[in-house]
């Protein structure tokens, strides 16, 4: 039995000294980034071509990129904390993470939570279907007539679940997803009929599955995308701000919008 | 191209395997303790244990990895997303492991008790050299399928960021548009992992086998 003790005082101990590991410091979050010259992104790197892993395990597309200049910028490196989407928010929230890109726009409900860099790119929706679609889809509200996919937790989640809410969309016609590439292949597969998402990863996706097409295009809930950084700090949104700022005026964010958007 | 891809999800397994050996045994000696308390202990710690089984059985493992890392870490204790969702899944199999343990230690028949103590050994002594070698062996058969149970939920850590096998092949998936392959890759590891271990401890329970068992 004294060993059983044995092992009861040793969980203890380890408890204490996990307790004792929690730092403290007295300077403001952006001086604390830059004096660990590291800074904590999440993404979901699910996202092509916004964000994603290359052949190489790499991660790579157009917001691994910005963020590694803005990174560079401020003097420090990137570390990646590669989450699925709809945790990258309150891992941001609880000081988890240092900041998040993965595409986000800006929403009242995220903003309660989370501050906003300014956009760094604006964003558009796209309603797709299949190749032998016969409905119609001439505004975005005419999708209440169809089965409709989306990504949990995405500005297109929000913008259906309010037609579900005004009683205009069925519930048991809107399915979410974990990701946006699982809604694109029940959308090939038949199970619904309309998939809403941003309009650039949508399109990649329906170049690549194949046997699907954009039905609309133009913005819906989407709109300004931007870099999501923890609530009321001011000194790192200021910081990160101006580094967008300078990038758009050198035309750097252009360059990186033509070499993975094509446009 | 491909080669590499298998190659990243591949290197997700050492993380499966950490995951597993931290849950795991921290299960095994939170649910040793829990067992020999509800069988042996006095009524008010019966209730205490059969409380907290029931709570973290009942409770989904992704619920408490959410509290345990997003609420609990950072503000009460410092913990990376490894060990808060390793922690929170050797809780979870505590209560699980606490079960299996108990019905081992309540098949060993109550006669042995009397007669160990009938030799002259305190109660402690009884459960410690007469009761638990017994109990342990016979608890082994359940326990690897709750082994082969934790080393699957290891896919969970991916909600807090930990890039384990299943999230590297989801990432496979979105980038190259062939789930079939990306997860046809991760069932495979997840299969010969589970294989492997379930072999390991068929093998461990033969050579320790009781006299008396006829299995």
């Amino acid at each position: 039995m004294k060993r059983l003790y044995f092992w009861f005082a040793l969980i203890a101990v380890f408890g204490l000294v996990l307790a004792a590991c929690g730092g403290a410091g007295g300077n403001t979050h952006l001086d604390k980034v830059k004096q660990a010259g590291l800074i904590k992104v999440g993404t979901s790197a699910d996202y092509p071509p916004f964000e994603y892993v290359d052949e190489n395990g790499n991660k790579a597309g157009f917001d691994i990129e910005l963020m590694e200049e803005i990174a560079k910028q401020l003097g420090v490196k990137v570390e990646w904390v590669d989450m699925p989407f709809d945790s990258l928010i309150a891992g941001v929230q609880e000081g988890k993470l240092d900041a998040s890109i993965s595409a986000f726009n800006y929403t009242e409900e995220r903003d309660q939570v989370v501050d906003f860099s300014i956009a760094y790119y604006d964003g558009e929706d796209a309603f797709a279907v299949s190749e032998g679609f016969s409905g119609t889809l001439a505004q975005p509200e005419d999708v209440v007539a169809y089965k409709v996919g989306v990504q949990n937790g995405t500005t297109q989640d929000g913008w259906l679940t309010e037609l579900v809410e005004q009683g205009l969309l069925p519930e048991a016609n809107l399915s979410r997803y974990d990701r946006a590439d699982q809604a694109a292949l029940d959308l090939k597969n038949g199970r619904i009929e309309v998939m809403l998402a941003d309009a650039i990863p949508m399109k990649a996706l329906v170049q690549q599955l194949g046997g699907l097409k954009i039905a609309y295009e133009g913005v819906v809930s989407s709109g300004p995308i931007n870099v999501v950084l923890p609530n009321g700090d001011t000194e790192l949104t200021q910081a990160v701000n101006d580094i967008i700022k300078k990038l758009q005026a050198e035309g750097f964010v252009d360059a990186l919008a033509i070499k993975h958007f094509g446009q | 191209m491909l080669a590499n891809f298998f190659l990243y999800i591949v290197q997700g397994i050492s993380i499966t395997i950490g995951v597993t050996l931290v849950a795991l045994p921290a299960g095994l000696l939170l649910g040793l303790g829990f067992a020999l308390i509800n069988t042996y202990g006095g009524p008010w710690l019966k209730r205490l244990s059969a409380a907290y089984s029931l709570l973290m059985r009942g409770v989904p493992p992704i619920v408490l990895l959410f509290i345990l890392y997003f609420i609990l870490s950072g503000n009460v204790v410092n913990l990376t997303p490894f060990w808060a969702g390793s922690i929170a899944l050797g809780i979870i199999s505590s209560a699980y492991q606490m079960e299996i343990l108990r019905g081992a230690l309540l098949s060993i028949g109550g006669g042995q008790m009397t007669a160990a103590r009938a030799v002259g050994m305190t109660r402690l002594q009884s459960i410690q050299h007469i009761i638990l070698p017994q109990a342990l062996r016979i608890a082994i058969p359940p326990w690897s399928n709750e082994a082969s149970i934790v080393l699957k939920d290891s896919s969970l850590v991916y909600a807090l960021g930990v890039p384990e096998v299943l999230r590297r092949a989801q990432q496979l998936s979105a980038t190259t548009q062939q789930p079939m392959l990306a997860f046809g890759a991760a069932a495979l590891i997840y299969f010969v992992l589970v294989f492997l271990v379930n072999r390991g401890l068929d093998a461990l329970a033969e050579k320790t086998k009781l006299p008396t068992q006829t299995a």
